[in-house]
Protein backbone atom coordinates (compact mmCIF):
# COMPACT_ATOMS: atom_id res chain seq x y z
CA UNK A 1 0.00 0.00 0.00
CA UNK A 2 1.81 3.23 -0.94
CA UNK A 3 1.62 6.26 1.56
CA UNK A 4 -1.66 8.23 -0.45
CA UNK A 5 -3.53 5.25 -0.07
CA UNK A 6 -2.60 4.92 3.81
CA UNK A 7 -3.67 8.64 4.03
CA UNK A 8 -6.98 7.87 2.24
CA UNK A 9 -7.74 5.28 4.53
CA UNK A 10 -6.61 7.23 7.86
CA UNK A 11 -8.83 10.66 6.41
CA UNK A 12 -12.06 8.42 5.74
CA UNK A 13 -11.48 7.01 9.54
CA UNK A 14 -13.32 10.04 11.47
CA UNK A 15 -16.33 9.90 9.64
CA UNK A 16 -16.61 6.60 9.26
CA UNK A 17 -15.87 6.11 12.65
CA UNK A 18 -18.82 8.22 13.68
CA UNK A 19 -21.37 6.84 11.20
CA UNK A 20 -20.91 3.71 12.78
CA UNK A 21 -21.28 4.60 16.68
CA UNK A 22 -24.23 6.98 16.06
CA UNK A 23 -26.18 5.22 12.63
CA UNK A 24 -24.93 1.79 12.22
CA UNK A 25 -25.07 0.36 15.75
CA UNK A 26 -28.37 2.39 16.90
CA UNK A 27 -29.64 0.91 13.73
CA UNK A 28 -28.27 -2.74 14.92
CA UNK A 29 -29.59 -1.92 18.31
CA UNK A 30 -33.12 -0.80 17.80
CA UNK A 31 -33.70 -4.34 15.47
CA UNK A 32 -32.59 -6.18 18.54
CA UNK A 33 -34.78 -4.13 21.07
CA UNK A 34 -37.69 -4.95 19.19
CA UNK A 35 -37.65 -8.22 19.69
CA UNK A 36 -37.94 -8.20 23.43
CA UNK A 37 -40.53 -6.45 25.96
CA UNK A 38 -38.73 -3.55 27.46
CA UNK A 39 -40.30 -0.71 29.25
CA UNK A 40 -38.43 1.51 31.38
CA UNK A 41 -40.78 1.01 34.08
CA UNK A 42 -39.58 -2.34 34.91
CA UNK A 43 -36.12 -1.63 33.28
CA UNK A 44 -34.75 -3.09 36.91
CA UNK A 45 -36.44 -6.28 35.94
CA UNK A 46 -34.52 -6.52 32.39
CA UNK A 47 -35.37 -7.67 28.95
CA UNK A 48 -37.18 -10.66 27.84
CA UNK A 49 -37.13 -12.03 24.40
CA UNK A 50 -40.44 -11.93 22.68
CA UNK A 51 -39.36 -12.33 18.98
CA UNK A 52 -41.59 -11.04 16.70
CA UNK A 53 -44.78 -10.49 19.61
CA UNK A 54 -44.56 -6.69 18.91
CA UNK A 55 -44.36 -6.93 15.55
CA UNK A 56 -48.14 -8.92 15.84
CA UNK A 57 -49.32 -6.53 17.90
CA UNK A 58 -48.27 -3.70 15.67
CA UNK A 59 -50.50 -5.20 13.00
CA UNK A 60 -53.98 -5.27 14.94
CA UNK A 61 -53.01 -2.07 16.73
CA UNK A 62 -55.44 0.62 15.58
CA UNK A 63 -53.15 4.03 16.33
CA UNK A 64 -50.37 2.37 14.44
CA UNK A 65 -52.46 1.90 11.08
CA UNK A 66 -54.61 5.23 11.79
CA UNK A 67 -50.98 6.98 12.13
CA UNK A 68 -49.69 4.84 9.22
CA UNK A 69 -52.69 5.52 6.68
CA UNK A 70 -52.60 9.77 7.60
CA UNK A 71 -48.82 9.48 6.90
CA UNK A 72 -49.09 7.72 3.62
CA UNK A 73 -51.98 9.89 2.58
CA UNK A 74 -49.83 13.30 3.71
CA UNK A 75 -46.62 11.98 2.17
CA UNK A 76 -48.34 11.43 -1.22
CA UNK A 77 -50.66 14.92 -1.26
CA UNK A 78 -47.71 17.08 -0.19
CA UNK A 79 -44.92 15.65 -2.66
CA UNK A 80 -47.56 15.79 -5.27
CA UNK A 81 -48.45 19.22 -5.27
CA UNK A 82 -45.30 20.43 -4.12
CA UNK A 83 -44.17 18.89 -7.69
CA UNK A 84 -46.55 20.50 -9.96
CA UNK A 85 -46.27 23.94 -8.03
CA UNK A 86 -42.38 23.59 -7.39
CA UNK A 87 -41.98 22.97 -10.93
CA UNK A 88 -43.88 25.56 -12.15
CA UNK A 89 -41.94 27.48 -10.31
CA UNK A 90 -38.33 26.41 -11.73
CA UNK A 91 -39.98 26.93 -14.91
CA UNK A 92 -40.60 30.52 -14.16
CA UNK A 93 -37.71 31.17 -12.83
CA UNK A 94 -35.86 29.97 -14.95
CA UNK A 95 -36.68 32.71 -17.57
CA UNK A 96 -35.30 35.98 -18.19
CA UNK A 97 -37.73 37.75 -16.18
CA UNK A 98 -37.47 40.92 -13.89
CA UNK A 99 -36.76 40.50 -10.24
CA UNK A 100 -35.49 37.59 -11.06
CA UNK A 101 -32.85 38.19 -8.19
CA UNK A 102 -35.90 39.35 -5.46
CA UNK A 103 -38.11 36.14 -6.59
CA UNK A 104 -34.49 33.47 -5.60
CA UNK A 105 -34.06 35.52 -2.18
CA UNK A 106 -37.96 35.39 -0.99
CA UNK A 107 -38.12 31.39 -2.24
CA UNK A 108 -35.18 30.45 0.62
CA UNK A 109 -37.53 32.45 3.23
CA UNK A 110 -39.92 29.73 3.74
CA UNK A 111 -36.81 27.04 3.72
CA UNK A 112 -34.62 28.73 5.78
CA UNK A 113 -37.08 29.40 8.71
CA UNK A 114 -37.12 26.36 10.97
CA UNK A 115 -40.10 23.89 10.59
CA UNK A 116 -41.10 24.91 14.63
CA UNK A 117 -41.53 28.50 13.50
CA UNK A 118 -43.57 27.88 10.38
CA UNK A 119 -45.78 25.40 12.28
CA UNK A 120 -46.88 28.05 14.91
CA UNK A 121 -46.69 30.50 12.61
CA UNK A 122 -49.71 28.59 10.41
CA UNK A 123 -50.87 27.73 13.86
CA UNK A 124 -51.72 31.34 14.45
CA UNK A 125 -52.92 31.93 11.10
CA UNK A 126 -55.82 29.09 10.48
CA UNK A 127 -56.82 29.94 14.27
CA UNK A 128 -61.13 30.01 15.14
CA UNK A 129 -60.57 34.03 14.12
CA UNK A 130 -57.06 33.63 12.47
CA UNK A 131 -56.11 35.67 9.31
CA UNK A 132 -56.81 32.55 6.89
CA UNK A 133 -60.58 33.14 7.85
CA UNK A 134 -60.74 36.30 7.85
CA UNK A 135 -59.61 36.18 4.21
CA UNK A 136 -61.89 33.72 3.07
CA UNK A 137 -64.75 35.24 4.65
CA UNK A 138 -63.95 38.32 2.83
CA UNK A 139 -63.15 36.80 -0.26
CA UNK A 140 -66.84 35.50 -0.19
CA UNK A 141 -65.35 31.82 -0.85
CA UNK A 142 -66.70 31.10 3.13
CA UNK A 143 -69.74 31.75 4.79
CA UNK A 144 -68.79 30.74 8.57
CA UNK A 145 -65.55 30.45 9.96
CA UNK A 146 -63.49 26.97 9.09
CA UNK A 147 -63.12 24.78 12.64
CA UNK A 148 -59.08 24.31 11.42
CA UNK A 149 -58.12 22.76 14.97
CA UNK A 150 -61.09 20.86 15.97
CA UNK A 151 -62.24 18.95 12.78
CA UNK A 152 -60.05 15.79 11.38
CA UNK A 153 -60.20 16.68 7.62
CA UNK A 154 -59.72 20.53 8.13
CA UNK A 155 -56.56 20.31 10.32
CA UNK A 156 -54.75 17.64 7.88
CA UNK A 157 -56.15 19.89 5.08
CA UNK A 158 -53.96 22.98 7.53
CA UNK A 159 -50.85 20.64 7.88
CA UNK A 160 -50.50 19.79 4.52
CA UNK A 161 -51.04 23.72 3.61
CA UNK A 162 -48.50 24.72 6.18
CA UNK A 163 -45.66 21.83 4.36
CA UNK A 164 -46.25 22.69 0.52
CA UNK A 165 -45.56 26.24 1.56
CA UNK A 166 -42.49 25.27 3.36
CA UNK A 167 -40.86 22.55 1.30
CA UNK A 168 -42.46 23.60 -2.12
CA UNK A 169 -39.34 26.48 -2.74
CA UNK A 170 -36.37 23.95 -1.92
CA UNK A 171 -38.35 21.51 -4.68
CA UNK A 172 -38.53 24.43 -6.98
CA UNK A 173 -34.53 25.15 -6.40
CA UNK A 174 -33.92 21.33 -6.61
CA UNK A 175 -35.63 21.43 -10.34
CA UNK A 176 -34.43 25.04 -11.74
CA UNK A 177 -30.58 22.95 -10.95
CA UNK A 178 -31.96 20.52 -13.14
CA UNK A 179 -33.53 22.89 -15.46
CA UNK A 180 -29.87 25.12 -15.77
CA UNK A 181 -28.15 22.05 -17.00
CA UNK A 182 -30.67 21.64 -20.55
CA UNK A 183 -28.25 22.55 -23.36
CA UNK A 184 -30.21 26.03 -24.71
CA UNK A 185 -29.10 24.27 -28.76
CA UNK A 186 -31.71 21.43 -27.86
CA UNK A 187 -34.70 24.23 -27.82
CA UNK A 188 -33.10 26.27 -30.71
CA UNK A 189 -33.07 23.37 -33.00
CA UNK A 190 -36.47 22.56 -31.42
CA UNK A 191 -37.52 25.98 -32.67
CA UNK A 192 -36.39 25.56 -36.03
CA UNK A 193 -38.62 22.81 -36.42
CA UNK A 194 -41.28 24.45 -35.58
CA UNK A 195 -42.28 22.68 -31.96
CA UNK A 196 -44.57 24.61 -29.61
CA UNK A 197 -44.29 25.24 -26.25
CA UNK A 198 -46.21 22.05 -24.97
CA UNK A 199 -43.52 19.89 -27.20
CA UNK A 200 -40.69 21.46 -25.89
CA UNK A 201 -41.88 21.18 -22.39
CA UNK A 202 -42.00 17.15 -23.17
CA UNK A 203 -39.44 15.99 -25.67
CA UNK A 204 -36.63 18.56 -23.98
CA UNK A 205 -37.43 19.43 -20.72
CA UNK A 206 -39.07 16.97 -18.96
CA UNK A 207 -36.43 14.27 -20.20
CA UNK A 208 -33.02 16.37 -19.43
CA UNK A 209 -34.46 17.19 -15.82
CA UNK A 210 -35.68 13.44 -15.08
CA UNK A 211 -32.40 11.79 -12.64
CA UNK A 212 -32.71 15.75 -10.85
CA UNK A 213 -36.47 15.57 -10.48
CA UNK A 214 -36.43 11.26 -9.37
CA UNK A 215 -34.27 12.45 -6.98
CA UNK A 216 -35.68 15.17 -5.41
CA UNK A 217 -39.00 13.13 -5.17
CA UNK A 218 -37.65 10.47 -3.08
CA UNK A 219 -35.64 12.38 -0.73
CA UNK A 220 -39.06 14.48 -0.60
CA UNK A 221 -40.92 11.12 -0.04
CA UNK A 222 -38.79 10.07 2.72
CA UNK A 223 -38.12 13.76 4.59
CA UNK A 224 -42.21 13.87 4.08
CA UNK A 225 -42.48 9.97 5.82
CA UNK A 226 -40.55 11.31 9.06
CA UNK A 227 -42.58 14.08 9.82
CA UNK A 228 -42.74 15.49 13.35
CA UNK A 229 -41.53 19.13 13.82
CA UNK A 230 -44.57 20.40 11.67
CA UNK A 231 -47.60 18.44 13.17
CA UNK A 232 -45.89 18.95 16.99
CA UNK A 233 -46.21 22.99 16.42
CA UNK A 234 -49.20 22.80 14.75
CA UNK A 235 -51.54 20.36 16.00
CA UNK A 236 -49.71 18.33 18.52
CA UNK A 237 -51.45 15.12 16.88
CA UNK A 238 -55.10 16.58 17.83
CA UNK A 239 -58.30 16.75 17.33
CA UNK A 240 -58.09 13.88 19.52
CA UNK A 241 -54.82 12.39 18.01
CA UNK A 242 -56.17 11.92 14.26
CA UNK A 243 -53.52 14.08 12.97
CA UNK A 244 -50.47 11.62 14.64
CA UNK A 245 -47.72 10.66 12.25
CA UNK A 246 -45.55 7.74 12.58
CA UNK A 247 -42.82 9.68 14.05
CA UNK A 248 -44.89 11.42 16.76
CA UNK A 249 -46.52 7.78 18.20
CA UNK A 250 -43.17 6.48 17.80
CA UNK A 251 -41.32 9.34 19.76
CA UNK A 252 -43.81 8.76 22.41
CA UNK A 253 -44.25 5.38 22.82
CA UNK A 254 -40.98 5.99 23.64
CA UNK A 255 -40.34 8.88 25.66
CA UNK A 256 -43.68 9.21 27.09
CA UNK A 257 -44.92 5.88 27.86
CA UNK A 258 -41.21 4.15 28.26
CA UNK A 259 -42.44 1.36 25.94
CA UNK A 260 -38.74 0.50 24.31
CA UNK A 261 -39.52 -2.83 22.67
CA UNK A 262 -42.41 -1.74 21.31
CA UNK A 263 -40.96 1.77 20.11
CA UNK A 264 -38.40 -0.32 18.52
CA UNK A 265 -40.37 -2.31 16.49
CA UNK A 266 -42.72 0.84 15.79
CA UNK A 267 -39.21 2.43 14.31
CA UNK A 268 -38.45 -0.52 12.34
CA UNK A 269 -41.75 -0.37 10.32
CA UNK A 270 -40.72 2.65 9.92
CA UNK A 271 -37.51 2.74 8.18
CA UNK A 272 -38.71 -0.78 6.19
CA UNK A 273 -41.05 1.38 4.54
CA UNK A 274 -38.35 3.94 3.81
CA UNK A 275 -36.44 1.24 2.57
CA UNK A 276 -38.92 -0.10 0.25
CA UNK A 277 -39.44 3.35 -1.35
CA UNK A 278 -35.90 3.80 -1.83
CA UNK A 279 -35.74 0.76 -4.02
CA UNK A 280 -37.76 1.72 -6.33
CA UNK A 281 -35.45 4.33 -6.93
CA UNK A 282 -32.64 2.45 -7.41
CA UNK A 283 -32.04 3.23 -10.52
CA UNK A 284 -31.55 7.08 -9.52
CA UNK A 285 -29.56 6.21 -6.19
CA UNK A 286 -26.86 4.44 -8.60
CA UNK A 287 -26.42 6.85 -10.97
CA UNK A 288 -25.93 8.98 -8.04
CA UNK A 289 -23.11 6.76 -6.29
CA UNK A 290 -21.53 5.99 -9.33
CA UNK A 291 -20.76 9.97 -10.13
CA UNK B 1 -50.94 42.41 -31.30
CA UNK B 2 -47.33 41.76 -30.55
CA UNK B 3 -48.08 44.89 -28.56
CA UNK B 4 -51.05 43.64 -26.64
CA UNK B 5 -49.30 40.23 -25.82
CA UNK B 6 -46.35 41.59 -24.24
CA UNK B 7 -48.96 44.04 -21.64
CA UNK B 8 -51.12 40.72 -21.22
CA UNK B 9 -47.99 38.56 -20.68
CA UNK B 10 -46.51 41.82 -17.76
CA UNK B 11 -49.72 42.23 -16.54
CA UNK B 12 -50.28 38.35 -16.05
CA UNK B 13 -46.06 38.33 -14.80
CA UNK B 14 -46.91 41.47 -12.12
CA UNK B 15 -50.16 39.49 -11.06
CA UNK B 16 -47.88 36.06 -10.37
CA UNK B 17 -45.20 38.25 -8.92
CA UNK B 18 -47.50 39.44 -6.03
CA UNK B 19 -49.06 36.55 -5.26
CA UNK B 20 -45.83 34.85 -5.31
CA UNK B 21 -44.34 37.48 -2.85
CA UNK B 22 -47.55 37.57 -0.47
CA UNK B 23 -47.72 33.88 -0.32
CA UNK B 24 -44.18 33.36 0.67
CA UNK B 25 -43.81 36.46 2.78
CA UNK B 26 -46.96 36.67 4.31
CA UNK B 27 -47.01 34.42 7.26
CA UNK B 28 -43.70 35.84 8.49
CA UNK B 29 -44.78 39.13 8.02
CA UNK B 30 -47.89 38.50 9.84
CA UNK B 31 -46.21 37.75 13.00
CA UNK B 32 -43.54 40.33 12.86
CA UNK B 33 -46.19 42.65 13.42
CA UNK B 34 -47.83 40.33 15.81
CA UNK B 35 -44.71 40.69 17.95
CA UNK B 36 -45.57 44.31 18.38
CA UNK B 37 -49.47 43.77 18.99
CA UNK B 38 -50.89 44.78 22.58
CA UNK B 39 -53.19 41.67 24.15
CA UNK B 40 -56.27 43.82 22.80
CA UNK B 41 -54.94 44.03 19.25
CA UNK B 42 -53.97 40.03 19.76
CA UNK B 43 -57.38 39.19 20.54
CA UNK B 44 -59.41 41.57 18.33
CA UNK B 45 -61.85 40.05 16.38
CA UNK B 46 -61.68 40.73 12.98
CA UNK B 47 -57.81 40.52 13.39
CA UNK B 48 -55.83 43.19 11.57
CA UNK B 49 -52.42 42.64 9.91
CA UNK B 50 -51.22 46.26 11.46
CA UNK B 51 -51.07 46.92 15.27
CA UNK B 52 -53.02 49.70 16.79
CA UNK B 53 -50.81 50.63 19.39
CA UNK B 54 -47.33 49.64 18.55
CA UNK B 55 -45.65 48.06 21.78
CA UNK B 56 -41.97 46.66 22.53
CA UNK B 57 -42.66 44.67 25.65
CA UNK B 58 -43.56 41.75 24.08
CA UNK B 59 -39.99 41.22 22.99
CA UNK B 60 -39.09 42.02 27.18
CA UNK B 61 -41.79 39.23 27.95
CA UNK B 62 -40.60 36.78 25.06
CA UNK B 63 -36.90 36.89 27.66
CA UNK B 64 -38.34 36.56 30.97
CA UNK B 65 -41.14 34.37 30.62
CA UNK B 66 -38.16 31.91 28.87
CA UNK B 67 -34.18 32.28 29.65
CA UNK B 68 -34.26 33.16 25.48
CA UNK B 69 -30.64 34.46 25.54
CA UNK B 70 -29.88 31.22 27.13
CA UNK B 71 -31.32 29.02 24.14
CA UNK B 72 -29.84 31.65 21.69
CA UNK B 73 -26.19 30.97 22.99
CA UNK B 74 -26.93 27.60 23.29
CA UNK B 75 -28.28 27.23 19.74
CA UNK B 76 -25.68 29.36 18.67
CA UNK B 77 -22.43 27.42 20.58
CA UNK B 78 -23.85 23.71 19.25
CA UNK B 79 -24.41 25.14 15.52
CA UNK B 80 -20.77 26.45 15.51
CA UNK B 81 -19.90 23.14 16.88
CA UNK B 82 -21.22 21.14 13.95
CA UNK B 83 -20.19 23.47 11.68
CA UNK B 84 -16.24 22.98 12.40
CA UNK B 85 -16.95 19.07 13.09
CA UNK B 86 -18.66 18.49 10.14
CA UNK B 87 -16.32 20.50 8.26
CA UNK B 88 -13.16 18.55 8.68
CA UNK B 89 -14.02 15.54 9.31
CA UNK B 90 -16.42 16.05 6.37
CA UNK B 91 -13.78 17.27 3.97
CA UNK B 92 -11.24 14.58 5.46
CA UNK B 93 -13.49 11.90 3.90
CA UNK B 94 -13.92 13.87 0.98
CA UNK B 95 -10.30 13.97 -0.02
CA UNK B 96 -10.10 10.88 0.62
CA UNK B 97 -13.01 10.00 -1.34
CA UNK B 98 -11.91 12.11 -4.42
CA UNK B 99 -8.12 11.88 -4.42
CA UNK B 100 -7.02 8.35 -3.22
CA UNK B 101 -7.53 5.04 -4.76
CA UNK B 102 -8.72 3.27 -1.47
CA UNK B 103 -11.44 0.37 -1.86
CA UNK B 104 -14.91 0.69 -0.20
CA UNK B 105 -15.58 3.87 -1.69
CA UNK B 106 -18.62 2.52 -2.85
CA UNK B 107 -20.08 1.09 0.45
CA UNK B 108 -19.14 4.73 2.11
CA UNK B 109 -21.27 6.41 -0.42
CA UNK B 110 -24.10 3.97 -0.02
CA UNK B 111 -23.95 4.14 3.74
CA UNK B 112 -24.01 8.48 3.73
CA UNK B 113 -27.05 8.15 1.48
CA UNK B 114 -28.46 5.40 3.54
CA UNK B 115 -28.32 7.92 6.28
CA UNK B 116 -29.60 10.96 4.28
CA UNK B 117 -32.55 8.17 3.84
CA UNK B 118 -32.85 6.97 7.43
CA UNK B 119 -35.82 8.35 9.44
CA UNK B 120 -34.73 9.95 12.70
CA UNK B 121 -36.96 7.94 14.95
CA UNK B 122 -34.89 4.36 13.81
CA UNK B 123 -31.60 5.67 15.66
CA UNK B 124 -32.99 8.01 18.50
CA UNK B 125 -33.61 6.00 21.57
CA UNK B 126 -30.45 4.09 21.33
CA UNK B 127 -28.45 7.12 20.30
CA UNK B 128 -30.26 8.51 23.55
CA UNK B 129 -28.93 5.52 25.91
CA UNK B 130 -25.66 6.02 24.34
CA UNK B 131 -25.24 9.55 25.28
CA UNK B 132 -26.68 8.80 28.63
CA UNK B 133 -24.29 5.95 29.30
CA UNK B 134 -21.09 8.62 28.29
CA UNK B 135 -22.92 11.27 30.47
CA UNK B 136 -23.28 13.40 27.16
CA UNK B 137 -26.93 14.19 28.05
CA UNK B 138 -27.62 18.16 28.09
CA UNK B 139 -24.34 18.69 26.57
CA UNK B 140 -23.26 21.15 23.68
CA UNK B 141 -20.83 18.60 22.38
CA UNK B 142 -23.86 15.59 22.67
CA UNK B 143 -25.95 16.82 20.46
CA UNK B 144 -22.98 18.33 17.87
CA UNK B 145 -21.92 15.12 17.17
CA UNK B 146 -25.44 13.56 16.40
CA UNK B 147 -26.42 16.37 14.40
CA UNK B 148 -23.10 15.98 12.57
CA UNK B 149 -23.53 12.87 11.60
CA UNK B 150 -27.05 13.62 9.90
CA UNK B 151 -25.52 16.78 7.93
CA UNK B 152 -22.60 14.71 6.99
CA UNK B 153 -23.96 13.64 3.51
CA UNK B 154 -24.92 16.90 2.90
CA UNK B 155 -21.24 17.94 3.82
CA UNK B 156 -18.95 15.14 1.98
CA UNK B 157 -21.13 15.08 -1.25
CA UNK B 158 -20.67 18.88 -1.89
CA UNK B 159 -16.77 18.73 -1.02
CA UNK B 160 -16.14 15.48 -3.15
CA UNK B 161 -17.88 17.59 -5.93
CA UNK B 162 -15.40 20.87 -5.24
CA UNK B 163 -12.29 18.57 -5.22
CA UNK B 164 -13.13 16.84 -8.14
CA UNK B 165 -13.16 20.00 -9.51
CA UNK B 166 -9.36 21.25 -9.04
CA UNK B 167 -6.49 19.81 -11.24
CA UNK B 168 -4.69 17.15 -9.83
CA UNK B 169 -1.14 18.62 -10.86
CA UNK B 170 -1.74 21.15 -8.05
CA UNK B 171 -1.42 18.99 -5.81
CA UNK B 172 1.65 17.01 -7.76
CA UNK B 173 3.78 20.00 -7.90
CA UNK B 174 3.30 20.43 -4.07
CA UNK B 175 4.47 16.59 -3.54
CA UNK B 176 7.41 17.45 -5.83
CA UNK B 177 7.99 20.35 -3.90
CA UNK B 178 8.12 17.89 -0.73
CA UNK B 179 5.25 19.07 0.97
CA UNK B 180 3.75 16.77 3.12
CA UNK B 181 -0.14 16.00 3.15
CA UNK B 182 -0.63 18.03 5.52
CA UNK B 183 1.01 20.90 3.64
CA UNK B 184 -1.12 19.96 0.73
CA UNK B 185 -4.35 20.37 2.31
CA UNK B 186 -3.76 23.39 4.48
CA UNK B 187 -1.77 25.41 1.94
CA UNK B 188 -2.76 24.27 -1.68
CA UNK B 189 -6.54 22.99 -2.04
CA UNK B 190 -8.54 24.58 0.98
CA UNK B 191 -7.97 28.14 -0.01
CA UNK B 192 -8.74 27.01 -3.57
CA UNK B 193 -12.17 25.47 -2.34
CA UNK B 194 -12.84 27.73 0.31
CA UNK B 195 -15.66 29.49 -1.11
CA UNK B 196 -17.06 25.81 -1.44
CA UNK B 197 -16.74 25.56 2.25
CA UNK B 198 -18.21 28.77 3.01
CA UNK B 199 -21.17 27.72 1.39
CA UNK B 200 -21.41 24.35 3.03
CA UNK B 201 -20.92 25.82 6.19
CA UNK B 202 -23.95 28.43 5.63
CA UNK B 203 -26.23 25.45 4.99
CA UNK B 204 -25.23 23.30 7.99
CA UNK B 205 -25.69 25.90 10.41
CA UNK B 206 -29.00 26.90 8.97
CA UNK B 207 -29.92 22.96 9.63
CA UNK B 208 -27.73 22.70 12.78
CA UNK B 209 -30.06 25.65 14.09
CA UNK B 210 -33.44 24.29 12.61
CA UNK B 211 -32.92 21.07 14.51
CA UNK B 212 -35.22 20.55 16.67
CA UNK B 213 -36.42 16.29 17.26
CA UNK B 214 -32.74 15.75 18.56
CA UNK B 215 -32.38 18.51 20.56
CA UNK B 216 -35.86 18.26 22.13
CA UNK B 217 -34.72 14.60 23.35
CA UNK B 218 -30.71 15.05 24.20
CA UNK B 219 -30.97 18.52 25.52
CA UNK B 220 -33.95 19.06 27.66
CA UNK B 221 -32.34 21.04 30.34
CA UNK B 222 -33.17 24.57 30.03
CA UNK B 223 -29.39 24.85 30.46
CA UNK B 224 -28.75 23.37 27.15
CA UNK B 225 -31.91 23.80 25.75
CA UNK B 226 -32.17 24.97 21.98
CA UNK B 227 -34.14 27.74 20.82
CA UNK B 228 -36.43 25.76 18.79
CA UNK B 229 -37.05 23.73 21.34
CA UNK B 230 -37.46 26.48 23.94
CA UNK B 231 -40.16 28.51 21.46
CA UNK B 232 -42.77 25.48 22.34
CA UNK B 233 -42.48 26.34 25.63
CA UNK B 234 -44.39 29.66 26.03
CA UNK B 235 -47.67 27.59 25.40
CA UNK B 236 -49.47 26.54 28.19
CA UNK B 237 -52.33 24.24 28.23
CA UNK B 238 -55.28 27.21 28.61
CA UNK B 239 -53.70 30.40 26.79
CA UNK B 240 -51.15 30.60 23.76
CA UNK B 241 -49.68 33.97 24.35
CA UNK B 242 -49.59 35.01 20.54
CA UNK B 243 -47.52 38.43 21.26
CA UNK B 244 -45.20 37.01 22.87
CA UNK B 245 -44.37 33.95 21.04
CA UNK B 246 -44.82 36.17 18.06
CA UNK B 247 -41.29 38.17 19.25
CA UNK B 248 -39.89 34.79 20.26
CA UNK B 249 -40.23 33.19 16.76
CA UNK B 250 -39.08 36.48 15.08
CA UNK B 251 -35.80 36.28 17.06
CA UNK B 252 -35.10 32.78 16.51
CA UNK B 253 -35.69 33.63 12.66
CA UNK B 254 -33.66 36.96 12.29
CA UNK B 255 -30.20 35.39 12.40
CA UNK B 256 -31.59 33.17 9.55
CA UNK B 257 -32.77 36.34 7.67
CA UNK B 258 -29.79 37.65 8.15
CA UNK B 259 -27.91 35.56 6.44
CA UNK B 260 -30.16 35.17 3.46
CA UNK B 261 -30.49 38.83 2.93
CA UNK B 262 -25.98 38.76 2.83
CA UNK B 263 -25.19 35.71 1.79
CA UNK B 264 -28.65 35.02 -1.22
CA UNK B 265 -26.15 33.87 -3.66
CA UNK B 266 -23.92 31.56 -2.19
CA UNK B 267 -26.94 29.77 -0.23
CA UNK B 268 -28.50 29.89 -3.53
CA UNK B 269 -25.38 28.43 -5.89
CA UNK B 270 -25.52 25.77 -2.50
CA UNK B 271 -28.88 24.71 -2.94
CA UNK B 272 -28.91 24.44 -6.74
CA UNK B 273 -25.66 22.81 -6.88
CA UNK B 274 -27.74 20.42 -4.78
CA UNK B 275 -26.39 17.58 -2.59
CA UNK B 276 -28.71 15.62 -0.42
CA UNK B 277 -30.60 17.89 2.30
CA UNK B 278 -33.65 17.46 4.10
Amino acid sequence: MDRKTKIGYLFLLPAGLLMVIMVLYPVINTFYLSLFEYRVQTMALGKVFVGLENYKKIISDETFWNSFTWTVQFTFISVILELIIGMALALIMNRKIPGQSIIRTIILIPWAIPTIVSGMMWAYLFGQYGMINEILLNIGIIHESIPWFTEEMWAKTAIIIADVWKTTPYMSLLILGGLQTVPKTLYEAADIDGANIMQKFLKITLPSIKPALVIAVLFRVVAALRIYDLIAAMTSGGPAGTTESLSIYTVSTYFRFGNIGYGSALAVVMLIVSLLISLLFVDALKSKVDE
Amino acid sequence: MRQIKSVLNKTSYMIFFIVFSGTMLFPFIFIFFSSFKTPKDIMAIPPSILPDKWILSNYMDAFTIQPLHIYLRNSFITSILVVMITIVIGSMAAYALSRTNIKGKKVFLVFLLAISLLPPVTIINPIYQLLSSLKLLNSYIGLALVITVLELPLVVWMLTAYFNTLPKSLEESGEIDGANIIQIFTKILFPLIGPGIFTVSILVFINAWNQFLFALVLNPYESHRAITVGLTLYKTDYVVPWGVLSSAAVITVIPLIVMILLLQKRILSGVLEGGVKE
